[in-house]
């Protein structure tokens, strides 16, 4: 069980993105590092379903999340990087019942639900309230009670610090540190995995190191250290 | 997102939606088959009391609204006093000021949820083709993102000013913020698809 | 279908911020309101079908209520005023300007500056100038000499669909849904 990747590649166009990927994933906090068009974030994409790969299997649980839509609903939920592009409704309640009504549940059912919800989380009075005067940190709140709401066994979170500020950013730790679920978080910054149980390297498309945190994360920054030392972003890529 | 509906709760807010639309178009195929300008004005004469039960104020929102009418007024009273057939001509004016102002009474004592009610109604003998689902949840995105796009829209015209001496937003802001839409829609279809689908 | 579906809307949404934003400066001082130009760019970019039906979501949304036509104007008062005909016209335009965009081989600025001026003018003009005729009780000929006053300006515009389109197609040629 969990997410497992088999001989994974993805090309866009005959160009490759990601080659050779074969990773079983089932602890409860794990970390995908790399450099911005690494290719991570398309890994979190074939992962989630919304790509299907150009060679090789995806599976979560036993599922082709590609294929099966309605099955992966109830087993993984993503996070995207800025709420902006994850939030469809005009309204806090009608965007958190989508979900909901997406699975199934009547209409009536899935606003109770929602009520329930912003009461035990002391925030009935955001029910009405427009999505798009909401702040960025409140925003990314949504987000992820609107995945949560669907009950989903893993989530996926793409750089989920990356917008936010450093008090809103603790919250944020604090509240994912504290779910049941299991957690696979993509980021460029290692602070942002630190905690998991294991961390996986993403370089160019492959993987490139996969351990524990302890034995990935310094490697990490001392090869982007020695990077960033260097005048290197004049390349443009082809 | 701003409605034109009257914030102030009016006797004619709580008339059904149906009923008020399905009077609003008895009244305008009305308007089209009266000529004479008394009877015409008496329905203008209506639709004035009408504005009056709702207060001052939305008589007030009413009467700003048939602004837009203005230029039609002028050119109509122009071209018929130069005709001669001004009988004729009041009538034109008095049926254009009565259908405008009474759909504009609709617009403003109906609620955009009652509204939208009335349409799922409507549409539901084509559900088969156009899932009622859909068409709600299409609503609700453009509703979403009409403050999105247009944040988006007024950095690029930012962006544009602060390299060009022009104060008006040149054309050239035209095609980022076509490319903004497209690059939303891909981000919405794909958070739609995370979430299941379109249905 | 998750991608027409947000592509229509988006462009509905477009449509109605292109009819927010201040007026845009065409070359010399001359101030042009952008959302018609927004309705034949539905039509050039999302090609016939999923041009028009942005265009008609959008006129929906003003009946419903929503002030979304240029200057804030909405509701229901707009389809008994002289000019419904434009209104009626709209997603027609843009179904022939995308008709055109789609069944022409011609590069991207040729098809959509054409299909602007057939659809967003000639069509256009059709349905505008019978609604005008009817609701002012004139004849057609007269009616559309009112109609003259704002050629120039949509000619103009027809131009621009035609260059925003080739910049989208130059930009990302996948986007141009028209030439999918």
């Amino acid at each position: 069980m969990g997410i497992v990747l088999d001989g994974v590649d993805y090309a866009v166009m005959g160009r490759p993105i990601l080659q050779g990927i074969s990773l079983a994933l089932d602890e409860p906090r794990i970390g995908i590092v790399g450099r911005n068009g690494s290719g991570k974030t398309t890994l979190l994409r074939l992962i989630a379903g919304l790509v299907a790969p150009t060679t090789g299997r995806v599976a979560v649980d036993g599922i082709d999340p590609a294929r099966d839509r309605k099955g992966v609903l109830r087993r993984l939920g993503i996070l995207f990087q800025n709420p902006d592009h994850q939030i469809l409704f005009p309204t806090v309640a009608e965007e958190l019942a989508f979900g909901l009504r997406q699975m199934g549940q009547e209409a009536r059912a899935a606003e109770a639900a929602v009520m329930r919800l912003l009461e035990a989380e002391g925030r009935a009075h955001w029910a009405g309230s427009a999505t798009s005067t909401l702040s960025q940190g409140q925003k990314q709140y949504l987000c992820l009670q609107a995945v949560l709401m669907m009950e989903p066994g893993t989530i996926l979170l793409d750089e989920p610090f990356a917008a936010l500020d450093l008090p809103t950013r603790a919250r944020m730790a604090r509240r994912l540190s504290s779910l049941a679920q299991r957690l696979v978080t993509i980021s460029h910054d290692p602070e942002a995995v630190v905690g998991c149980d294991r961390v996986i390297w993403i370089e160019a498309g492959r993987v490139f190191a996969d351990g524990t945190a302890n034995e990935v994360l310094p490697a990490f920054q001392d090869a982007m250290q020695r990077l960033g030392a260097g005048d290197a972003d004049i390349d443009i890529a082809g | 997102m701003l409605t034109l509906t009257s914030p102030v709760e009016t006797r004619l807010h709580r008339l059904p939606a149906g009923g008020k639309l399905a009077v609003l178009c008895l009244f305008s195929a009305g308007l089209f088959l009266l000529r004479s300008p008394v009877w015409l004005a008496l329905c203008l004469a209506v639709v004035a009391l009408l504005h009056l039960t709702g207060g001052r104020d939305l008589a007030w929102r009413g009467l700003g609204a048939l602004r837009i009418l203005w230029p039609f007024v002028v050119i109509v009273t122009l071209w018929h006093g130069w005709t001669g057939a001004l009988v004729e001509g009041t009538a034109i004016i008095l049926r254009m000021l009565a259908a405008v102002a009474a759909a504009n009474l609709v617009t403003m004592t109906t609620r955009l949820s009652d509204m939208i009610d009335v349409l799922s109604r409507v549409m539901r003998p084509i559900a088969p083709v156009l899932p009622p689902r859909r068409l709600a949840l299409a609503v609700a995105l453009v509703i979403r993102f009409v403050p999105v796009l247009s944040a988006r829209v007024g950095q690029i015209v930012d962006a544009h000013r602060a390299r060009s001496p022009r104060r008006r937003p040149g054309w050239r802001v035209l095609a980022p913020a076509a490319l903004a839409a497209l690059d939303d829609a891909d981000r919405v279809a794909e958070a739609l698809r995370a979430r299941g689908g379109a249905g | 279908m998750e991608r027409s579906l947000s592509h229509i809307a988006l462009f509905t949404a477009l449509i109605a911020v292109l009819g927010l934003v201040p007026r845009i400066d065409l070359a010399a001082g001359v101030p042009i309101t952008a959302q018609s130009l927004g309705i034949m760019l539905c039509g050039t970019i999302l090609g016939a079908r999923r041009g028009a039906l942005a265009v008609l979501l959008f006129l929906l949304l003003v009946a419903l209520g929503l002030p979304l036509l240029a200057g804030g104007r909405g509701g229901l008062g707009v389809f008994a005023s002289p000019t419904v005909g434009f209104l009626l016209g709209f997603p027609v335009a843009a179904f022939v300007a995308g008709l055109i965009m789609e069944r022409t081989t011609l590069a991207p600025f040729w098809a959509a500056t054409a299909g602007a001026v057939i659809g967003g003018i000639g069509v256009l003009y059709l349905f505008g100038i019978t609604g005008m005729a009817i609701m002012l009780g004139k004849s057609f000929s007269e009616a559309s000499v009112l109609a003259l006053a704002f050629l120039p300006g949509d000619v103009l515009k027809a131009v621009l669909a035609g260059l925003v389109t080739q910049a989208v197609a130059r930009a990302r040629p996948a986007s141009l849904l028209a030439r999918g």
